[in-house]
């Protein structure tokens, strides 16, 4: 049977005074079972940092229960976080250190046993080796991720973290995070990723939350989340018609947009067949047609935009 | 309390003042900076003076003994802003390192940062100017303690009020000793302050400890009833500062400052 590794109970996160404070994160709840890859989208400011940083006790609740490990964070902080590790692009480590010192600390700070010889093996899974004596100050974005993330897995946390791993990284090493993640998951590990690349998102999560404006709208697969979205886009290549197939679209309150000779008409799936038999009653011709299925973005999109529940 | 949390904060702060010239620099440089005005202004007192009391002895005395107190306020909370600055705080606390063992950790690196001053001034003063500071006898014991101490106190008011407030109040790291020091008396009696400054004074240990060097100097007995003044109220102003700091950190958890880049 699955464990429950994080429960989260009526969440509630308001900063500031009673008037005049805002609400980061509402009354959310959700539970991450073990060996679960779960993603935590919305737009900026929805409050999935806030969330982030209540599991990681840096920020204190409002009101609501978080459950790590069946453990409280009142009882037993020190139990959770040995089991806990987080990587973000936002946090920086000592700019005067090198990385292999900071690492070492970190180690330290988390009495992971022969420190060396681990921060070695995840040095070289993340392509840090050749910048490991570095003071960590003459890092670019994309090594400084990469360090980010040795200092992640560092401890072989039970639950990881992570908060946009491959914001600023190369395609390739963002391939190869994408991979370990997902062999990190085989390892047993559970991970909570916040990430604004939806086909990674796509690619790596089993289940996905999405909050807005403070608020869980929705929890599902990738594909569940996709297929809410009933509109497909359909793209033509014209040959001939392009201004004929534009004005019947807009007469038809579909929405289409068009670059050369490409046209894209976002359409609901059953309005596909009309669609086609409109144009060819119009004469227009098609070199080539395309139809996209919705895909995650395309839920993010309508999810960001609009104030109902999905 | 584990202590190889408190190793791994020492030694990253040991990499960390390693690694930084000014660092190194702001431990000798200043205190060597004030030993040689105060111990050259000494000497030449000594040589017009009749009839002198040793103020190589006073002055000298009040420069060293005023270095603990100086170095115990800005050593802890350099520290602590550094993490801010660094945007270090979130990594450190996301770990199962609690709050008295980061504590323990800065006081620790902070002992030894002192003793290296304290060592290179004490070598300096005795090799420039002839001053044993063996001469203060048991009474140095107390007295670095208790300006240790008092200077403690005063730096987790200050992290405390830079947790709230950021980096607006950071001036306040530099100079609380400054404002401290006519009130403490270091190279003057207490008589010499006004009225309205004494009441003040009064409420200072570093005060009493200023007293005590110059009955000694003068070679009067060391009225051990003001060291009991000095000790409790650094342990009064101890206590309100450490038990600050710890509400402000829970503050600070709540509004979610930890992880806010100021």
């Amino acid at each position: 049977m699955e464990q429950t590794l994080v429960t989260v109970d009526h969440l509630t996160k308001r900063f500031g005074p009673p008037v005049g404070g805002f609400t980061a994160v509402r009354d959310i709840s959700f539970s991450v079972h073990e060996g679960e890859i779960v993603g935590l989208l919305g737009p900026n400011g929805a409050g999935k940092t806030t969330t982030i940083f209540m599991l990681l006790d840096l920020i204190t609740p409002t009101s609501g229960d978080i459950r790590i490990f069946g453990l409280s964070y009142q009882t037993d902080r020190e139990a959770i976080l040995q089991h806990l590790n987080y990587s973000s692009t936002y946090v920086e480590m000592s700019p005067q250190l090198t990385v292999y010192e900071n690492l070492f600390v970190v180690a330290k700070l988390y009495r992971v046993i022969d420190p060396k010889q681990k921060i070695q093996e995840y040095a070289e899974k993340f392509g840090v080796t050749e910048f490991i004596r570095w003071p960590t100050r003459k890092l670019s974005a994309g090594q400084k991720t990469r360090v980010s993330l040795v200092k992640a897995f560092v401890n072989e946390p039970r639950l990881l973290l992570l908060d946009e791993p491959t914001a600023s990284l190369d395609p390739d090493i963002a391939l190869y995070v994408r991979k370990e993640i997902l062999e990190a998951r085989k390892r047993g590990m559970t991970v909570l990723i916040t990430s604004h690349n939806m086909a990674e998102v796509e690619e790596v999560c089993d289940q996905v939350l999405f909050i807005h404006r403070g608020k869980l709208i929705a929890r599902d697969t990738p594909e569940g989340l996709a297929s809410r979205v009933r509109k497909v886009h359909v793209n033509l290549m014209m040959k001939d018609g392009q201004k004929r197939t534009l004005a019947f679209a807009k007469k038809a309150g579909f929405r289409a947009t068009h670059q050369e000779r490409f046209v894209t008409i976002d359409v609901d799936e059953e309005d596909i067949a009309y669609l086609l038999a409109s144009l060819a009653d119009l004469g227009v011709s098609y070199k080539s047609i395309a139809i996209d299925k919705p895909t995650l973005e395309d839920f993010f999109v309508q999810a960001s935009t609009k104030r109902s529940h999905l | 309390m584990n202590w190889s949390r408190v190793g791994a904060i020492m030694l990253k702060h040991w990499f960390d003042f390693r690694r930084d010239f000014f660092r190194i620099f702001d431990i000798f440089w200043w205190p060597t900076f004030q030993l040689f005005i105060w111990g050259l202004f000494s000497l030449y007192l000594n040589s017009v003076t009749a009839d002198r009391p040793n103020f190589v002895t006073i002055l000298l005395g009040g420069v060293i003994l005023w270095t603990f107190f100086d170095r115990a306020t800005r050593d802890i909370s350099r520290t602590f802003i550094e993490e801010i600055w660094n945007r270090n705080l979130p990594n450190i606390f996301s770990t199962p390192l609690t709050v008295t063992e980061y504590i323990v950790g800065v006081v620790g690196i902070a002992v030894v940062k002192l003793i290296m001053s304290a060592v290179f001034l004490f070598f300096l003063a005795r090799v420039f100017y002839a001053f044993e500071p063996l001469k203060l006898g048991w009474y140095l014991v107390p007295a670095t303690i208790g300006l240790t101490f008092a200077g403690w106190s005063l730096s987790f008011f200050i992290q405390a009020i830079i947790l709230r407030y950021g980096h607006t109040v950071e001036v306040f790291i530099w100079a609380i000793a400054v404002l401290v020091e006519p009130f403490s008396c270091v190279f003057y009696p207490l008589s010499a302050l006004p009225v309205w400054a004494q009441r003040i004074a009064l409420f200072l240990p570093t005060t009493y400890i200023f007293e005590n060097l110059r009955r000694m100097v003068f070679g009067q007995s060391i009225r051990v009833e003001d060291i009991a003044v000095s000790f409790g109220l650094n342990m009064v102003y101890g206590v309100l500062s450490i038990w600050f700091f710890y509400r402000t950190f829970r503050y600070a958890k709540k509004e979610g400052l930890l992880v806010k880049y100021y």
